[in-house]
C-alpha cells in the first residue's frame, strides 16, 4: 500500500488540480514529441525518396561495370542471360554511356548519352514513366532520341546557355559523340523526372549506339532489377559464383557519395533539432513542476509534518510528470499520425521529388524513451528541491 | 510520557544568534491536557516544534515513552511523527486537492493499512468531530472551523500518543474556537488523549489541566 501512496496523491492532484495547466502541459509535450519525430521522419523520407529514385531511374538494384582496366564489359549478352536465369531477378538492361554535345538553333549543351534496349529498360527502370511529351523509343529506332528536360529547356523560358532553349518533340538536333561522330536525330520524347541528374541524360537505342561506337555485344554497364530490395549482397555473391568477374556494385555503393553526403548533412540537422526539442521539453516540464511545487510548498511541508516521507512526495510529482508525458506522447502520436496520413496523400514537393514522412518504429521508440527520461529528470529536480526543504520553512516560509 | 531535559534551541540569522529556548526541563504525563502560554516570541511554538519532532533542538534531550527521539534519523523521525504524533496547525492546514475524508485517512493510508479500513476509520472520526455530513467536501467548501475539525480528525486517525496543537483557534471566531476546545476536552476526557496546545488566549486555560508559562525561552 505504501508504494501505491504516491499514486494516490498524484491521481488526486491531477484529478482536482488546475485543469488548464494540465491540458497546456500535455499539449506542449505532445507538440514537442511531434517535433521530435516529424523532422527526422522527413529526413528519412528524403533519403527513401532518393534511394527509390536512384533504383527506379538511375541504377536499379545492382550495376555491373567494367573492371578497372577495361572500358567496356565484353560478352554482355552472355552475362545478361546468366543473370536472368537466377530466381528473383526481374530483368537486366545493358547500356552504353558516352559523352555528347547537343546542338540546336546555334545553342549547344554538353551532357551524357545512354543507349538502351527499350523493352529491357522498361523492366529495369521507370524513367519511361517520366515522359512529358512525345513517345518512348522503339527497339528499331535509329534516328530518334529521348531528351531530358534539362537539355531541351522550356520554350520561351530564358535560361542563358544552360539548355537548348526549348526543343520540342519533332525537332531535329545534332549530337556530337565523344569519338567525334556527328548524327542528326529527331526528338521523339522529352522526359522530366524529379531525380538527381537524370534530366541531363539523353537516350538512343542500343542498335544506334553500337553503330556510332562501332561496338557489338559490349556494354558500359548492366543494370539488374531484383524482385526484393535488400537482397543485393546475396545476389552479388550469386553473380560471382556464376563467374562474373566484372565490378559488381549495389545501389548503395553506386549512390553512396550522392545520397550519403546529403543524408549526413540532414542527420546533423536532425540531431540539432532533437537536442533543441529535448531541451524545450526539459525546460517546460521543469518550469511547470517548479511552479507547481513552489505553489504547494506549504502543502508539502504539511505532508512532511504529518509523517509522509519525502520520497513519497517526490514520487507523487514524478508520477504526475509521467502521466503528463504519456498523455503528451499519446496525443503527439495521434497528431503525427494525422500529419503523416495527410502528407502521404499530399506529399511535400522537394526539388528532388515528392517526399512523405517515413515512420520508423525505432525512431518513435527512441524518442519516447528520450522524452520520458528527460521529463523524469526535469520533474524530479524541482520536486526534490522543494521536498528537501526544512518542514518549518516550507510551512511558514 | 514526555520528559525534556535542558532543551535549548538557538537560531543563527547571519551573524546574530537568537536563543529561542534557553534550557527547558519539563515532564508531561499521559492523559494530560497541557496549554503552553506566553507572550509573542517567548518560545512557545519553538518548544512545540521540538516536542513534535518538527525541528531539531540545539541541545538537550527529549524522551517520549522512554525513547530518546532527539537521536532519530530524518526517516525515523518521519515514521515516528506518522505513527505516534498528531498535529493541528494554526492555519487550516489541510490538503486542498483532497476531500475532508481523504484528508483524514491520508496518514492512515501511509501506514500501509487497507484503503477500505482507512476510509471506515476516517468516516468514524469525522462523525465524531461533527462532520459526518461533510465527507466529500473539498477545502473551499468548508468553513474555517470545519477545516480545523478536519485537521483534528486527521491528527487523530493513527491514534497518536500525543496530539500537538499550535494555536488551533487563532484564525477562528469565538464560537468555532469554543467548539474546537470542547472537542479537545472531550477527546482528553473520553479517550485519555494527551494534548499539548500552544495558545495565547487566557479563556482557553479553563479547558486544560495544566498551564506552562514561557517567558524569554524559559519556564
Amino acid at each position: 500500500m505504501i508504494s501505491k501512496f504516491p499514486f494516490f496523491l498524484a491521481c488526486k492532484s491531477i484529478q482536482r488540480g488546475n485543469k488548464g495547466t494540465s491540458v497546456l502541459t500535455v499539449l506542449i509535450i505532445s507538440l514537442i514529441f511531434v517535433n521530435l519525430i516529424f523532422f527526422p521522419s522527413i529526413v528519412d523520407g528524403v533519403e527513401e525518396t532518393l534511394i527509390r529514385q536512384s533504383i527506379d531511374h538511375v541504377c536499379s538494384n545492382v550495376v555491373i561495370e567494367p573492371k578497372d582496366d577495361q572500358r567496356y564489359i565484353d560478352n554482355a549478352d552472355s552475362i545478361e542471360k546468366k543473370i536472368n536465369k537466377l530466381p528473383g531477378v526481374v530483368g537486366t538492361s545493358s547500356r552504353y554511356v558516352s559523352g555528347a554535345t547537343f546542338f540546336y538553333n546555334n545553342k549547344l549543351k554538353s551532357g551524357s548519352i545512354h543507349s538502351i534496349d527499350p523493352s529491357d529498360e522498361e523492366v529495369v527502370t521507370k524513367f519511361h514513366s517520366g515522359l512529358i511529351a512525345g513517345e518512348y523509343l522503339g527497339k528499331e529506332n535509329t534516328n530518334e532520341i529521348l531528351l531530358g528536360i534539362d537539355i531541351t529547356g522550356k520554350e520561351g523560358e530564358v535560361t542563358g546557355d544552360s539548355d537548348l532553349g526549348g526543343v520540342q518533340v519533332g525537332d531535329k538536333i545534332d549530337v556530337t559523340f565523344s569519338n567525334g561522330v556527328i548524327r542528326n536525330y529527331r526528338v521523339k520524347g522529352i522526359f522530366d523526372i524529379s531525380s538527381i541528374n537524370i534530366n541531363r541524360y539523353a537516350f538512343i537505342t542500343e542498335k544506334e549506339m553500337e553503330s556510332v561506337l562501332g561496338l557489338e555485344n559490349q556494354a558500359s554497364e548492366i543494370l539488374v532489377k531484383l524482385s526484393r530490395r535488400g537482397t543485393e549482397e546475396e545476389y552479388r555473391t550469386n553473380f560471382v559464383e556464376l563467374g562474373i568477374s566484372e565490378d559488381i556494385k549495389t545501389w548503395g555503393e553506386k549512390t553512396a557519395d550522392r545520397i550519403g553526403s546529403l543524408v549526413s548533412s540532414f542527420s546533423l540537422l536532425t540531431v540539432i533539432s532533437t537536442v533543441i526539442s529535448l531541451i524545450m521539453a526539459v525546460v517546460v516540464i521543469f518550469i511547470i513542476i517548479y511552479i507547481n511545487t513552489v505553489n504547494k510548498k506549504r502543502q508539502i511541508g504539511i505532508l512532511k509534518a504529518i509523517g509522509i516521507e519525502q520520497n513519497v512526495i517526490i514520487n507523487s510529482y514524478v508520477i504526475q510528470v509521467l502521466f503528463y508525458c504519456f498523455c503528451g506522447i499519446a496525443i503527439g502520436l495521434l497528431l503525427f499520425g494525422i500529419i503523416a496520413s495527410y502528407l502521404s496523400v499530399n506529399p511535400i514537393r522537394f526539388p528532388l521529388g515528392y517526399v512523405e514522412p517515413m515512420v520508423k518504429q525505432v525512431l518513435i521508440l527512441q524518442n519516447i524513451i528520450c522524452l520520458i527520461v528527460f521529463s523524469l529528470i526535469a520533474g524530479f529536480i524541482p520536486a526534490w528541491r522543494t521536498a528537501n526543504e526544512n518542514i518549518l520553512k516550507a510551512i511558514w516560509g | 510520557m514526555i520528559t525534556i531535559t535542558n532543551l535549548t534551541r538557538t537560531y543563527v540569522m547571519g551573524t546574530v544568534q537568537v536563543h529561542a529556548l534557553k534550557g527547558i526541563s519539563l515532564k508531561i504525563n499521559k492523559g494530560e491536557f497541557i496549554s503552553i502560554m506566553g507572550a509573542s516570541g517567548s518560545g512557545k511554538s519553538t518548544l512545540l516544534h521540538q516536542l513534535g519532532l518538527l525541528d531539531i533542538p540545539t541541545q538537550g534531550e527529549i524522551l517520549i515513552d522512554g525513547k530518546n527521539v532527539s537521536k532519530l534519523s530524518e526517516k525515523e523521525r518521519s515514521l515516528f511523527r506518522l505513527t505516534h504524533l498528531g498535529y493541528v496547525f494554526q492555519e487550516y492546514a489541510i490538503i486542498s486537492e483532497l476531500t475532508a475524508l481523504e484528508n483524514v485517512y491520508l496518514p492512515m493510508l501511509m501506514t500501509g493499512r487497507k484503503k477500505q479500513d482507512c476510509i471506515n476509520t476516517g468516516i468514524d472520526i469525522l462523525k465524531r468531530v461533527g462532520l459526518g455530513d461533510r465527507l466529500d467536501h473539498l477545502q473551499h467548501e468548508l468553513s474555517g472551523g470545519q477545516q480545523q475539525r478536519v485537521a483534528i480528525a486527521r491528527a487523530l486517525v493513527n491514534k497518536p500518543k500525543i496530539l500537538f496543537a499550535d494555536e488551533p483557534c487563532a484564525n477562528l471566531d469565538s464560537e468555532s474556537s469554543r467548539q474546537v476546545l470542547e472537542l479537545f476536552k472531550k477527546l482528553n476526557t473520553e479517550l485519555e488523549q494527551t494534548i499539548v496546545m500552544v495558545t495565547h488566549e487566557d479563556w482557553h486555560m479553563k479547558y486544560t489541566d495544566r498551564v506552562i508559562h514561557l517567558k524569554d525561552g524559559l519556564i
